[in-house]
């Protein structure tokens, strides 16, 4: 079935100060680009924000119910939730409804006890904290570029500069992946976009 | 007290014209009968202490724990009617159970205690139910480490996350009292019962709130919450009790960070020899 | 017009023809029986005379993709048993918090109950704490339970620990909520090639009761060596557990040592072939 099918590609990884989620922009249904220039970073929290990949209805109906939750912990605890409770409110929906969702989540966040730090919820609903995380059908692309170019405790341009050219390799050669790199970054200073577009090859922050 | 409630006394849901709940007093009198309890908050952990009154020499030694464990980091004693406690622990299991399941995480003390209080408080509101006729006192240790969800696999970077704040310490212990009209405070040390008079005047020479923190080390603590229900057992010298007690200590310490993982409970006889039963505890601190 | 509303939204009969409500079903019966997706191997484990020696590696994988390179499988329960688990990891996580509050109402029982047996025996296990043989029998209830709701939790458990006459206990349990117990047992690929070669070491219980610690501690390195060889969804680091009367000693990230691969040298060709 031609569902819309979104997220082709996705990452978060942490940094000295942080985390840096990234992203394309190509909505497809089949092989048909409904959407060129999506959003797929979805903020849940202040500092926590989630990369969406699979089904696009899936993805965003379980993103709002998060966000609502996560905003009436903080209301009624008087403090911002982690990116633990988001993951752990993100993980529960996702497996107790595996049967009926196709969504993959990276869910990347800071808070000033634990600093950047990124889940993985894949399609069976488990929970994975990693230093980062790759996801989408275009990510089976970039695991070599990725495992060859990480390292721990990157200074911020030189993780943006990561999550770039991994985006970049998994637009080359994945038809499901395209369009805009986007990206966040998050830190103690909060949530900072940055926008690269293809016609300047990625070269200027547009945003 | 005879005479003042004049009819306001008889319900919950009234109030006297000069604005008061007697009933809820009236559990502020059930708790003054019952036995003394106390939590000290020290620098590295907490202590719950309580003198049991033995009501009868049919009843086993050691049996029928007064000190209960809500989550592993928390303990409740209380103060009062037995049952009553009984049913206020079960709430709190309740409570822990249900931020545990939604949260995939322990409850905070604070947060368990802002429960605990929001739950008494309701029993001051309605003519079907009376209030609590307990005090009770939470103690826990919240974890100090960086907090998993509950049955995470993988890991972050083996350098740890970046961009955390500097200089902030989170978790640690905490104490809380609350009362039968749902009024919860946090405290340095808390004391409820008969003998709760005695039982703060001790507390207060205690260094629990300096403004550098309390100097007061768990294992002196432990001490001093033994002494200190001996003491407020005083007057009511005509009674045997045993005296009970358990401490939670920061993951680092000698219970890591679990409740009930060491305690004490000893018979009135060692009353005589205090010396020796002090030596007692020193040791199984250290195991 | 139809103005019902179950017709709203829907192609006008007059105008399209009859609309064909088979596109709506997506055929058979609604199901709740779900497959596994990031999935763990084999998990192995062999008795010895002072307990149990278990192992698993560190692999999570995404069908063929060795996608996560850290799950722990093994988890210790009330230091006194573990658990080591195959198959989906999600389910996996779900068991592992099941535990946990059964572990904390573990504590709740135990402190209502008067000081432990330990007064007669002080060896005795303390009183009423859950052994690895109720700790078997309760996930085999569950597992059961949870099959027949055609919503099985899609393990295969190995049970290590002791049973209540403080002798080593070592069982498994699957989806189905089957069960098993041998001397030496091992889930996935590992009843394949890891159990010939413990069998080799402790076919029977009287076989078992004569190995050593380090015995049986190099029995399953040497299995875990196997499967690696031979087992496409496996890993090179894996987690081992031994428990005794004096608890579980886990350890989470250990190395396969010693491997053979040098004799590739000699291999040319496929037949005849000789440089």
């Amino acid at each position: 079935m031609d569902r819309l099918k979104k997220g082709e590609v996705n990452m978060a990884v942490t940094f000295k100060d942080g985390v840096i989620l990234g992203a394309d922009s190509r909505t497809t249904t089949g092989a048909y680009i409904a959407n060129r220039v999506t959003d797929k970073l979805t903020q849940v929290h202040d500092t926590i924000w989630c990369c969406r990949s699979g089904s696009a209805a899936d993805t965003q109906a379980v993103a709002d119910i998060v966000k609502y939750q996560l905003e009436l912990f903080a209301m009624m605890n008087g403090k911002p939730p982690t990116t633990q409770t988001a993951g752990a409110i993100f993980q529960e929906i996702c497996y107790s409804n595996k049967d009926r969702l196709s969504a993959g989540l990276i869910i990347a966040g800071w808070d000033e006890r634990h600093g950047g730090q990124v889940y993985s919820i894949p399609l069976g609903g488990s929970l994975h904290k990693q230093p980062y995380s790759i996801g989408g059908s275009g990510s089976t692309y970039i695991y070599g570029y990725c495992d060859a170019n990480w390292r721990e405790g990157m200074e911020e341009a030189e993780a943006v500069s990561f999550v770039k050219e991994a985006l970049k390799e998994a637009i080359k050669w994945d038809g499901s992946s395209g369009g805009v790199i986007r990206m966040v970054v998050l830190t103690a200073k909060g949530a900072d976009r940055h926008l690269y577009l293809p016609d300047t090859d990625y070269k200027v922050r547009h945003q | 007290m005879t005479s003042i409630g004049t009819g306001y006394d008889l319900a919950n849901s009234i109030f006297s014209p000069d604005g008061r709940n007697f009933q809820v007093e009236y559990a502020v009198k059930a708790v003054e009968n019952g036995g003394t309890s106390i939590g000290i908050r020290c620098k590295d952990g907490v202590v719950l202490a309580v003198e049991k009154i033995v009501t009868s020499k049919l009843l086993k030694p050691g049996a029928n724990k007064r000190i209960a464990t809500v989550d592993r980091h928390l303990g409740v004693v209380y103060s009062g009617m037995i049952p009553d406690g009984r049913h206020f622990i079960d709430r709190a299991r309740d409570e822990a159970r249900s931020w545990r399941d939604t949260f995939k995480t322990p409850i905070s003390t604070a947060d368990l205690a802002s429960r605990m209080g929001g739950y008494m408080q309701a029993y001051t509101l309605y003519q079907s139910v009376r209030p609590f006729g307990i005090t009770a006192i939470v103690g826990g240790f919240d974890s100090t480490e960086e907090a998993p969800v509950d049955g995470e696999v993988g890991s972050g970077p083996a350098c740890g996350a970046g961009g955390k704040v500097a200089g902030k310490t989170h978790g640690g212990p905490f104490l809380y009292m609350i009362e039968p009209s749902g009024l919860y405070w946090g405290y340095y040390g808390a004391a409820t019962g008969k003998g709760r008079q005695a039982a703060k005047a001790e507390l207060e020479k205690l260094d629990l709130g300096g403004p550098g923190g309390p100097t007061l080390t768990l294992e002196q603590a432990v001490k001093e919450a033994a002494r200190i229900i001996y003491v407020a057992h005083d007057d009511s010298k005509d009674k045997e009790f045993e005296l009970e007690m358990t401490w939670i200590s920061g993951a680092d310490g000698p219970t890591k960070g679990c409740i009930g993982r060491e305690r004490l409970s000893v018979g009135e006889k060692a009353l005589d020899e205090d010396e020796d039963e002090e030596e007692g505890k020193e040791e199984k601190m250290e195991e | 017009m139809d103005h019902r509303p179950q017709a709203w939204g829907r192609p006008r009969d007059d105008v399209y023809g009859a609309y064909d409500a088979s596109y709506l079903q997506s055929g058979g019966p609604k199901t709740a029986t779900q497959s596994p997706i990031v999935t763990g191997t084999s998990v192995i484990a062999i008795k010895f005379k002072d307990g149990v020696v278990m192992a698993a590696d560190n692999l999570a994988s995404y069908g063929s993709l060795a996608r996560f390179t850290d799950v722990k499988r093994l988890r210790p329960f009330l230091s006194t048993s573990v658990v080591g688990f195959g198959g989906d990891v999600s389910d996996m996580q779900f068991l592992t918090r099941h535990l946990n509050e059964l572990a904390i109402d573990e504590a709740y029982e135990h402190e209502s109950s008067p000081t432990s047996s330990s007064e007669d025996d002080p060896n005795a296990p303390p009183a009423g704490q859950l052994n690895a043989a109720n700790l078997h029998k309760y996930l085999s209830k569950l597992m059961y339970r949870r099959r027949n709701d055609f919503d099985p939790l899609w393990n295969q458990i190995l049970v290590a620990g002791f049973d209540s006459a403080s002798a080593p206990f070592l069982a498994s349990v699957d989806l189905r909520g089957t069960t098993f117990t041998s001397p030496s047992l091992a889930t996935g690929f590992g009843a394949m090639l890891a159990q010939p070669i413990m069998r080799r070491y402790a076919a029977t219980e009287a076989d078992a009761a004569r190995l050593t610690r380090e015995e049986a501690v190099k029995v399953v390195k040497e299995c875990m060596k196997v499967l690696f060889y031979r087992d496409a969804r496996s890993l090179d680091r894996y987690s081992i557990a031994v428990v005794t009367k004096d608890g579980v000693e886990l350890s989470e990230d250990e190395q396969l040592e010693r491997q053979s691969w040098a004799f590739a040298e000699r291999i040319k060709g496929y037949g005849t072939q000789t440089v």
